[in-house]
């Protein structure tokens, strides 16, 4: 039989190669049948955007005041002389 | 506003000027995630010296920022699996121990079904940066996953490398990383279902 479809384990495998490689346009194909009548797959890749992304964040927003904090004079010198001992 | 490459490199050569120039943003980022003042500091200085031996890696890919809070994310997940560690060996074992050892199985039955089909999350993937809760068990999750699985992930989400460049770094093969970072991607989704949606409601998606 020829294998047309792809089930929910072959799908997670392929969303998730997607995001790190190009993937021929059949298995594109495939990928969106099953994602447009599977609810539980669709899930499955919008959370792995959503750690691709979590990930990449930078900072909190710049408005947040939380944590506040900044280094100390003292431990910013202990930075600065541990910097200049490493160099070669 | 872009700073141009001399600049960078400047920047770059400079490395004491660094710690004025992004230490408190730094710092403020690892106490964000580890809540320690004199942890946060630690970290800090690791990375400022972790970056001055890969500085002749760093070719203006990014901006010095982000390269230095790259850096700065894999010590504060090496120091949360660290603890883990810590925590683990006297109490209960880490969630992942049991799917670490059946590493081939990645929660699918037989006829290619999940086992425990995805949850619904209530996170705004626009708004990430206010879901603090969810941002810190990501951590928590990267610190737990076995070192290999959340370094490949790291390298590939956090640095964005290719799988070539992965490849090279950790010494596999191309499929090899292909595996290796979707099983930290399985992993990962579980440890987040598991620890931030909570119990009860991962149960009741069982159904």
């Amino acid at each position: 039989m020829i294998h047309w479809m792809f089930n929910c384990k072959e799908v997670a495998k392929k969303v998730s190669l997607s995001m790190d490689a190009a993937l021929p346009i059949h298995h594109r194909m495939m990928i969106t049948i099953h994602l447009l009548m599977c609810k539980y797959c669709n899930r499955f890749r919008k959370q792995l955007m959503i750690l691709r992304h979590a990930v990449r964040l930078e900072a909190l927003s710049e408005d947040d005041p939380s944590p506040p904090g900044s280094l100390s004079k003292a431990t910013r010198e202990r930075i600065k002389k541990a910097v200049r001992e490493s160099l070669p | 506003m872009s700073k141009n490459p001399s600049e960078m490199k400047a920047q770059i050569d400079n490395p004491e000027n660094w710690v004025d120039e992004y230490g408190d943003f730094l710092y403020r980022y690892a106490l964000a995630r580890v809540k320690d003042p004199s942890i946060a500091e630690d970290l800090v200085q690791e990375t400022f010296l972790a970056a001055l031996k890969a500085r002749r890696n760093f070719e203006g890919r990014s901006t010095a920022r982000t390269w230095l809070i790259a850096i700065l994310k894999h010590k504060i997940v090496d120091y949360i699996r660290k603890k883990v560690r810590e925590q683990t060996s006297d109490k209960v074992e880490s969630i992942f121990d049991a799917a670490a050892i059946d590493s081939g199985d990645t929660g699918f039955n037989g006829s290619g079904h999940w086992n425990n089909p995805p949850g619904k999350w209530a996170v705004n993937p626009t708004k990430l940066y206010e879901q603090k809760e969810f941002i810190d068990i990501l951590y928590h999750c990267l610190g737990e996953l076995p070192e290999r699985q959340a370094k490949a992930f790291m390298m590939r989400e956090i640095d964005g490398l290719s799988t070539d460049e992965i490849c090279k770094a950790l010494g596999i093969s191309t499929t090899n990383s292909w595996v290796i970072v979707y099983r930290a991607r399985i992993l990962l989704r579980q440890c987040l279902e598991i620890k931030w949606l909570g119990t009860e409601n991962y149960t009741a998606f069982k159904k």
